[in-house]
C-alpha cells in the first residue's frame, strides 16, 4: 500500500484538501490546533493511504505540532509528499517547501487557494517553479472543490513521480560544512547523499528535533561540528540563502492577470476587528448578536414550538395510549411526568443550541475565528496565557471535555494545566438549557444580554483564576502562539451545517442516553419517599434532600428543595438540571414550569442560580478528563473544591448586594 | 396480571436508565473518553487514531 504525506504551513486549507480527497469529513476550521495530531485516510477508490501532518512553518520545530512532521520525516519514507501551501502567501511558505525537497522525496507542490490569488490580480508561472524546484507543481481550489480531481490522477501516478532533492547553492563556508559532513555521513553511517545532505543541513539550521536524533544516533561527523556551525551562524545564512531564492523565483514566475480586490478588502475589514481598541467590543458584540438570534430571534420562537408540540400532543397521545392499555399510575407517572417531561423538557432547547452552533460554524468558516483568538491573545497576555489557550477555551464553550483535550496542543505543562483547570468556567452548551428557562422565566426582554453576561463573567472568573493559579504555580515559561490570518470567506452552506450537526448531534445523543437515565433517576428520588411511593413529592427523598441543605443554599438565593435536588443531578450533565426541574415541578410545559420558577424565586436569586450553575462543580465526565490529562486524582479534587467555593462565593456576592440594589 | 405487567415495565426502565449511568461510569474509569457524550466528536477519532498508531 502507497503511503502519501500532507504537509503544508498550518492555515492552508490542508484539512479540507484532505477531507476532498480521502472522502472522509473532517472538522474544517480556520484556526491553528483543528490537527492536532496526524490522521490517516485512504484516497477516493484506491488503496492509498494519505496521512495529515500537523500544519508546520518548518522542520525546525518550535511547537509540538512541528515536531510531529520533523520526526516523520526522519523515521519514515512516504512515496509521495504533497506540499500543500497557500498561493497568496509563497514567499513564507516556500521555506518549508525547500526543507521538504531537499529531503529528496517524490513531492507535488500545490497552490492552493488558487482563486484567492488571481483575484488579487496576479498569477504565477508554474513551469518555470516546477523547473526550479524540480518537483510537479498542481493549484487547486479546495474550498470550492477546484483541481481535486486533477490532482487525484497526479497522486494516483504516483509511481512516475521523480524524487530529484534540491541543491540550493549555499554561500561559501556554509556549503563547504555541508559537503564534508554529508561525506562523512555517507561514509561512516551508511547513509545514501540525499538523506546525508538533509541531515546536514537541518543539523546545521538548528533543528531541535534532528539534533535530537543525531544524538540519539551517535553522529559525531554532526555533533562533533555543533559548535563551529553555531559560532558562525550558518543557520542565519542558511535562512537568508533561501529566502533570497524564494525571491528571485518569485519575481521571475510572478504574472499580472485582470486585477480583483479581495485582499484589499481583507485588509481593511482586518483593520478594524482587529483594532487593539475596537477589537474586544467587536467580539463581544459578535457573541451578543449571536445570543440575540438564538435565544430571541430565532431560537425561542422555534423552541416554543417544539415544547408546544412535545408538551401537548406527545404528552397527551402519551398518556391516552397508557390509559387505554391499562397503566397504572406510576408507569404513567414514569413516562408521562418523568421521561416525556424530563427529556422532553431539554429537547425544547434544541432550537436555541443549534442555532447558537450555526452561528460558531459561520464565524469559523469565515475566517473571523483566528481574528477573535489574535484580539484575544492581547487579553490572554495579561493575565500570563496567550492565544494559544484561546482556542481550547473556545472549543470548550461546546463542550468541557472537548475543551481540556484541545489543550494537549499547549506544550509548557504547567500552562496546559492552567488552561486545563479553568476550563470548567467556561460556559458549555449543556448549560445553555438552564439558561433558556431561567431567563424566559424571568428576563423575557433582555434574554440574549443575560446570557451574554453569564458568558463572559464565567469568562472573567477564569481569567482571574488563571493569574492566581500563574502565581501559585510559579508559572515562567510561555508556549509560542502563531496564527495566520486567512483571508475572508463567504460561509458555505454546506460547511456551516457539517460543522453545526458535528456539534449539535451529541446534544440529541444524549437526550437518550444519560439525559434519559438522570431523569428517570430524578423520578425516583421524588416518586418514592420513606414511605414507599408518594404522589406528593414534598414527602419524596428528593425533598429530603432538599430541604436538608435549604440553611446551606439560601444565602444565594436558591430556598427550594426542587431546584436544589435538581443541582445535584447537574453533576451527571449539565441538562439534567433542567430535566430534572420539570420532573420535580410536575409539568411536561416549559411555560408551566416558568410560571411555577417566577412564583418562587425573584430575578436576583434566579441570576445568582444560574451563575452557581456556571462555576459550580463539572460534570463527571469533565473531571474524569481533568484527572485523565492532569495524571492525577488531586487536581481534579482540586477542581472539584475551587469550583464549588468559587461559585458560592461568587453566587452570595451578586445576591446579597444584588437584593440591596433591586 | 395487569400489576405484574405495569410492575415490570417500571422496573425495565428502572434498570436501563442504572445501566446507563452505570456504563457511563464505567466509561470514565476506562478514561479518554467524554463519558456523558457518545457522540464520537473529530477530537476523538483524533484520540483514538493517535492511541492506535501508538500501539503499533
Amino acid at each position: 500500500m502507497a503511503n502519501v504525506a500532507l504537509i503544508g504551513n498550518p492555515n492552508t486549507g490542508k484539512t479540507t484538501l484532505f477531507n476532498s480527497l480521502t472522502d472522509k469529513y473532517a472538522f474544517v476550521g480556520n484556526w491553528t490546533g483543528v490537527t492536532v495530531e496526524k490522521k490517516v485516510g485512504t484516497l477516493k477508490n484506491s488503496d492509498i493511504q494519505i496521512v495529515d501532518l500537523p500544519g508546520a512553518y518548518s522542520l525546525n520545530p518550535l511547537t509540538k505540532d512541528e515536531a510531529v512532521v520533523t520526526n516523520y520525516l526522519l523515521t519514515n519514507r512516504p512515496d509521495l509528499i504533497l506540499n500543500i501551501t497557500n498561493a497568496s502567501q509563497l514567499k513564507r511558505n516556500l521555506l518549508l517547501t525547500i526543507e521538504v525537497l531537499e529531503r529528496g522525496l517524490p513531492v507535488i507542490l500545490i497552490l492552493n487557494m488558487i482563486d484567492d490569488l488571481r483575484r488579487s490580480g496576479q498569477s504565477y508561472d508554474l513551469d518555470l517553479i516546477s523547473h526550479r524546484l524540480g518537483c510537479q507543481v498542481a493549484t487547486t481550489n479546495a474550498r470550492g472543490h477546484k483541481g481535486i480531481n486533477a490532482l487525484r490522477q497526479q497522486i494516483l501516478n504516483y509511481q512516475n513521480i521523480s524524487s530529484q532533492p534540491l541543491q540550493l547553492d549555499y554561500s561559501g563556508m556554509l556549503q563547504q560544512a555541508i559537503r564534508q559532513a554529508t561525506e562523512a555521513l555517507q561514509n561512516d553511517f551508511d547513509y545514501d547523499a540525499t538523506t546525508a545532505r538533509w541531515l546536514t543541513i537541518e543539523f546545521i539550521n538548528q533543528s531541535k528535533a534532528v539534533r535530537e536524533y543525531a544524538s540519539a544516533k551517535g553522529l559525531t561527523p554532526l555533533l562533533s561540528q555543533a559548535p563551529y556551525y553555531d559560532a558562525q551562524k550558518f543557520a542565519d545564512q542558511i535562512y537568508e540563502n533561501r529566502l533570497d531564492f524564494i525571491e528571485k523565483l518569485l519575481a521571475d514566475a510572478r504574472q499580472s492577470v485582470t486585477s480583483g480586490g479581495q485582499p484589499e478588502v481583507t485588509s481593511k475589514i482586518d483593520k478594524v476587528v482587529t483594532n487593539p481598541i475596537l477589537g474586544l467590543p467587536i467580539f463581544a458584540g459578535i457573541f451578543y448578536l449571536m445570543f440575540k438570534i438564538s435565544f430571541e430571534w430565532v431560537g425561542t420562537p422555534l423552541s416554543n414550538l417544539l415544547d408546544w408540540f412535545l408538551s401537548v400532543p406527545v404528552s397527551n397521545t402519551v398518556n391516552h395510549f397508557l390509559i387505554q392499555v391499562g397503566a397504572m399510575a406510576p408507569l404513567r407517572s414514569l413516562v408521562v411526568n418523568g421521561i416525556i417531561a424530563g427529556v422532553g423538557g431539554v429537547l425544547a432547547f434544541i432550537p436555541q443550541i443549534f442555532t447558537l452552533f450555526a452561528c460558531i460554524s459561520l464565524l469559523e468558516d469565515s475566517g473571523y475565528m483566528a481574528r477573535a483568538a489574535l484580539v484575544t491573545d492581547r487579553l490572554m497576555q495579561l493575565i500570563g496565557l496567550n492565544g494559544k489557550s484561546f482556542i481550547p477555551l473556545i472549543i470548550g464553550f461546546g463542550c468541557n471535555v472537548t475543551g481540556i483535550m484541545a489543550a494537549r496542543t499547549i506544550e509548557q505543562p504547567k500552562e496546559r494545566l492552567v488552561t486545563t483547570l479553568i476550563m470548567p468556567f467556561m460556559s458549555c452548551s449543556a448549560r445553555l438549557p438552564i439558561y433558556g428557562l431561567v431567563v424566559a422565566a424571568f428576563f423575557p426582554k433582555h434574554q440574549a444580554l443575560i446570557v451574554l453576561s453569564i458568558y463572559f463573567l464565567g469568562i472573567f472568573v477564569a481569567l482571574l483564576v488563571a493569574k492566581f493559579y500563574q502565581l501559585l504555580f510559579h508559572v515562567k515559561e510561555r508556549s509560542v502562539f502563531i496564527i495566520e490570518l486567512p483571508e475572508y470567506h463567504l460561509p458555505r452552506l454546506d460547511i456551516i451545517w457539517h460543522g453545526t450537526w458535528d456539534k449539535g448531534k451529541g446534544f440529541i445523543k444524549k437526550a437518550g442516553t444519560i439525559i434519559f437515565a438522570g431523569t428517570v433517576l430524578i423520578w425516583l428520588l421524588s416518586s418514592f419517599g420513606p414511605s414507599g411511593f408518594v404522589t406528593d413529592s414534598t414527602k419524596s427523598f428528593a425533598a429530603v434532600l432538599g430541604h436538608a441543605l435549604v440553611p446551606f443554599f439560601k444565602p444565594i438565593g436558591i430556598a427550594e428543595w426542587q431546584a436544589i435536588s435538581a443541582l445535584f443531578t447537574g453533576v451527571l450533565a449539565k441538562e439534567v438540571i433542567t430535566s430534572s426541574m420539570m420532573v420535580m415541578f410536575h409539568t411536561s410545559n416549559k411555560a408551566v414550569l416558568i410560571a411555577a420558577l417566577s412564583q418562587f424565586m425573584t430575578p436576583v436569586a434566579a441570576y445568582s442560580m444560574m451563575i452557581f450553575v456556571l462555576l459550580y462543580i463539572p460534570c463527571f465526565a469533565t473531571l474524569a478528563t481533568i484527572k485523565q490529562e492532569t495524571g492525577s486524582t488531586k487536581w481534579m479534587l482540586f477542581s472539584v473544591v475551587m469550583s464549588l467555593a468559587i461559585a458560592y462565593v461568587t453566587s452570595f456576592i451578586v445576591f446579597q448586594v444584588g437584593s440591596l440594589l433591586f | 396480571m395487569q400489576v405484574l405487567v405495569n410492575v415490570l415495565l417500571v422496573a425495565a426502565i428502572i434498570a436501563l436508565a442504572v445501566f446507563i449511568i452505570f456504563r457511563t461510569f464505567r466509561k470514565v474509569k476506562t478514561g479518554g473518553k467524554c463519558a456523558a457524550c457518545d457522540y464520537d466528536c473529530e477530537l476523538k477519532k483524533i484520540k483514538d487514531k493517535h492511541d492506535h498508531l501508538m500501539a503499533k
